[in-house]
């Protein structure tokens, strides 16, 4: 019996595991007992096993610093996360409805723009947006569909909801990483399998597959589609070469593609030029095509946004589908969901105050103290203060930060992210954790069960960045009574 | 199957950079244990293995003497020397971790292990307690990983560049271990002729060939023979004869194969008109440096049809 379950307390935030009296939660029961079973060192052996698994699967990411990019081993939390399937089929029903409303908002934003002339939706934050991209003005993507894969940030706060923290939908990462914690726990903890009825993520890359293949220009049977990565040095390139592998997919970079004068995109192979139908692209839109965004970029492909406009190849994400990913924009994300599908919102948004309106920042600037404020176009946790973490001197920063540029800032209620036991040392302790889906829509949606789990191995941390410190566990969605 | 130029060229990287840390291993254990066979006094030198890589101005460029210390330093823990087995390994590594897509799943998993393994034991490998044992898990390893390969791979485009690769370095190591080896066995004039039997045997050893000479052309080791064993027996898979023939054999369904197939040919004819028991010890070192150059050509040939064709 291992010593450090007994005195485990989840304190003042939900706990995905145990209840506030130091019980196991009905679903989580079998798994908490079998490890409640393991002496220190069975424990300690498991996680080493785990370690080891990482290393030989060479899962891992790559983080710059000063010295170079280090290629760092995927930190892994081997006590999985446990969801009942009941309440994730609600949660996943809000996240389709959600990406529904988004695609329909960029759809109109880049076409007929009524959400703005309905006043529903103020031009300004739209259109003064760095994220909206006046070359894409008048497309329609096929099935109307501009985020053909969404990752959406979910929180758990202290009344145990879930509630969306933000809308990924450029070039949101992380899916490989929730399949290849499946397999770690299978490798290292396959008792655990014994007794649940789990639902599978292994099926990501075929999903993917479907979703991307019903957005060909052509109508084959088997469309030529590619994963654009920037290269071996970006953090995500494990991701990457991992998904075209499960897709049966070309991965490229841009020096392998090039658009030629029939506009069409072709690859550059030993038998002679490919042609190309759907382009998955993990590199950010500014280097997409020096053509069309950044002269200077050399991972691009010139002409791709030609190509593009002109109908003969799909990108996914779609150029553009940013401007729906904002912080400002999604304070509106309900009323959208109101406005295009008339349907009352099935997953929580966080209250959000826009600090370029005079009463909200009025509000933010003498609040500091008790809210997290965050740029409106930053990703990876930079840029943000948590209020009740932070000095005085931090909240004058800001607030001199947001006076100088309101538009770029947002400020949030403080949330009590929910914990799960974690395995720290050689004892279990409560991490905050939040949950982050993907939502694949191409003609038709599908949703991950569960995702990929983040959880800030520092105390007391909210911070679940892998990039800063944060770790990961494997999510399952269980069915049945267990 | 499509199979973009650049994948190409990695993959045909990857299987020169598994064979060269190969070989590498492979001759560096024959030498090791020639070395405790022979007398003191008529062991040839260490440097040996440098020359036969090719790899004096770097060497010494970095050591002062090549004795078996820094010879087998530089050979087995010298990471970033290029002529070293964890560089090789390193190097096929980061290849297949760019062409992973391509490859059988468990091959990424198999070179990692192999990387991992380097990285921990190379250093304690140096000294010759524990290098026979080191050398003996590189050649394990690349050969695993070979054999899944084998056993996995489609015989598609992805097959074919490992395969060219492969027995290409491999000929290319075996040309200079034969030039380096063989001649530095002749220029010692007779004057241990006791122990040449040996060298010669260890020679063969590098190349993992003395149990098929053996079987086939008798247990005495002797110049003559072993040149034109390792060079044109046909049915022996470490001949340079037996590698241009598997090379022929990958290049034939390639688009736009004709200028590698020129180059081919031409290396193919010349390796028929050798004759060993000609030769003088600089006739075969200028055949071999002829061959060489031309085995150079044909990677030329193959870089610039497959892996940078010019269309835009």
């Amino acid at each position: 019996m291992n010593k450090s379950w007994k005195s485990y307390r989840p304190g003042d935030f939900f706990d995905e595991l145990v209840t506030p009296k130091g019980s196991p939660r009905v679903k989580a029961r079998q798994a908490v007992n079998l490890l409640r079973s393991l002496s220190v060192e069975e424990m300690a052996a498991r996680r080493s096993a785990a370690e080891l698994a990482i290393r030989e699967l060479g899962i891992s990411f790559t983080v710059y610093t000063e010295r170079g990019n280090i290629d760092r081993a995927w930190p892994f939390d081997i006590i999985p996360r446990i969801i009942p399937a009941t309440e994730w089929t609600k949660v996943s029903e809000g996240l389709t409805q959600r990406t529904r409303a988004l695609n329909m908002f960029i759809d109109d934003i880049y076409n007929e723009q009524n959400i703005i002339k309905d006043g529903v939706v103020p031009a300004e934050i739209v259109l003064d947006s760095p994220n909206y991209k006046p070359q894409c003005q008048g497309i329609s993507p096929a099935h109307g569909v501009w985020a053909h894969i969404c990752g959406t940030d979910l929180v758990r706060n202290v009344d145990g909801k879930f509630y969306v923290l933000e809308d990924n939908l450029r070039v949101p990462s992380g899916v490989s990483y929730m399949v290849e914690n499946r397999e770690i726990t299978k490798r290292v903890l396959p008792e655990l399998f014994e007794n649940y009825s789990i639902l599978p993520v292994d099926d990501y890359p075929s999903r993917l597959y479907q979703t991307l293949a019903s957005l060909s220009p052509r109508d084959r049977k088997r469309p030529c589609i590619v994963v654009l990565t920037p290269g071996i040095y970006n953090s995500a390139y494990f991701e990457h070469a991992f998904l075209a592998q499960g897709m049966g997919a070309e991965l490229v970079e841009g020096s392998d593609l090039f658009v030629d004068d029939d506009d069409c995109v072709y690859m550059r192979t030993v038998d002679g030029p490919v042609r190309v139908d759907v382009v998955y692209r993990r590199i950010d839109e500014d280097f997409m095509d020096p053509e069309a965004f950044r002269e200077d970029s050399v991972l691009g492909v010139a002409g791709l946004m030609r190509s593009w406009k002109a109908g003969k190849v799909a990108i996914a994400n779609a150029p553009g589908a940013g401007v729906a990913d904002d912080k400002v924009v999604y304070a509106y994300v309900p009323d959208m969901i109101r406005y295009y599908l008339n349907e009352k919102p099935q997953v929580e948004s966080v209250p959000t105050y826009l600090c370029m309106r005079e009463d909200d920042r009025n509000y933010v600037l003498n609040n500091l103290a008790d809210l997290v404020v965050k740029p409106a176009n930053e990703s990876g946790g930079y840029g943000i203060m948590v209020g009740p973490h932070s000095t005085k001197a931090t909240h004058r920063k800001f607030a001199a930060l947001i006076k100088k540029d309101p538009r770029n800032y947002i400020a949030q209620p403080t949330l009590s992210l929910s914990t799960a036991p974690t395995y720290i040392e050689d004892s279990v302790q409560p991490r905050h954790l939040d949950l982050r889906p993907f939502i694949l829509q191409g003609k038709d949606s599908w949703v991950t069960p569960g995702g990929l789990t983040r959880v800030a191995l520092v105390k007391g941390s909210l911070v679940v960045n892998s990039s800063q410190g944060g770790g990961s566990k494997d999510t399952w969605i269980v069915e049945g009574k267990s | 199957m499509i199979m973009l130029s650049s994948v190409a060229e990695r993959l045909y990287w990857m299987a020169r950079y598994l064979e060269r840390a190969e070989d590498t291993a492979r001759l560096t254990l024959a030498y090791h244990h020639l070395i405790m066979d022979i007398p003191r006094g008529s062991e040839p030198d260490w440097d040996v293995l440098i020359r036969i890589l090719d790899a004096a101005d770097d060497f010494y460029t970095r050591y002062r003497a090549g004795n078996e210390q820094n010879v087998i330093r530089y050979l087995i823990a010298e990471a970033d020397s290029s002529n070293s087995i964890p560089f090789a390994v390193s190097s096929a590594r980061e290849n297949v971790r760019t062409t992973r897509d391509v490859l059988p799943e468990e091959t990424w998993e198999q070179v990692n292990e192999l990387y991992i393994f380097c990285q921990d034991t190379a250093e304690g490998a140096v000294g010759r307690r524990n290098r026979h044992a080191f050398c003996e898990e590189i050649i394990n390893r690349c050969q695993m990983i070979n054999g899944s390969l084998l056993g996995t791979l489609n015989r598609d485009h992805a097959y074919r560049f490992i395969k060219a690769g492969h027995l290409l370095e491999r000929a290319d190591m075996i040309t200079r271990v034969v030039d380096v080896g063989a001649g530095d066995i002749l220029d010692r004039e007779g004057a241990f002729a006791a122990v040449d039997p040996l060298l010669w045997g260890a020679l063969l050893q590098a190349m993992s060939a003395l149990g098929s000479y053996r079987r086939m052309i008798g247990p005495l080791v002797e110049k003559n023979a072993v040149v034109d064993f390792v060079f044109s027996e046909p049915t022996f898979p470490r001949s340079v004869r037996f590698c241009l023939r598997g090379i022929r054999e990958e290049l034939g369904p390639l688009k736009n194969n004709r200028p590698a197939l020129r180059v081919h040919e031409r290396a193919r004819r010349r390796l028929r008109r050798f004759e060993a028991d000609q030769v003088t010890r600089q006739e075969l070192h200028d055949f071999i440096d002829n061959f060489q150059l031309l085995l150079n050509e044909l990677h030329l040939a193959i870089q610039s049809t497959w892996f940078q064709p010019d269309a835009r």
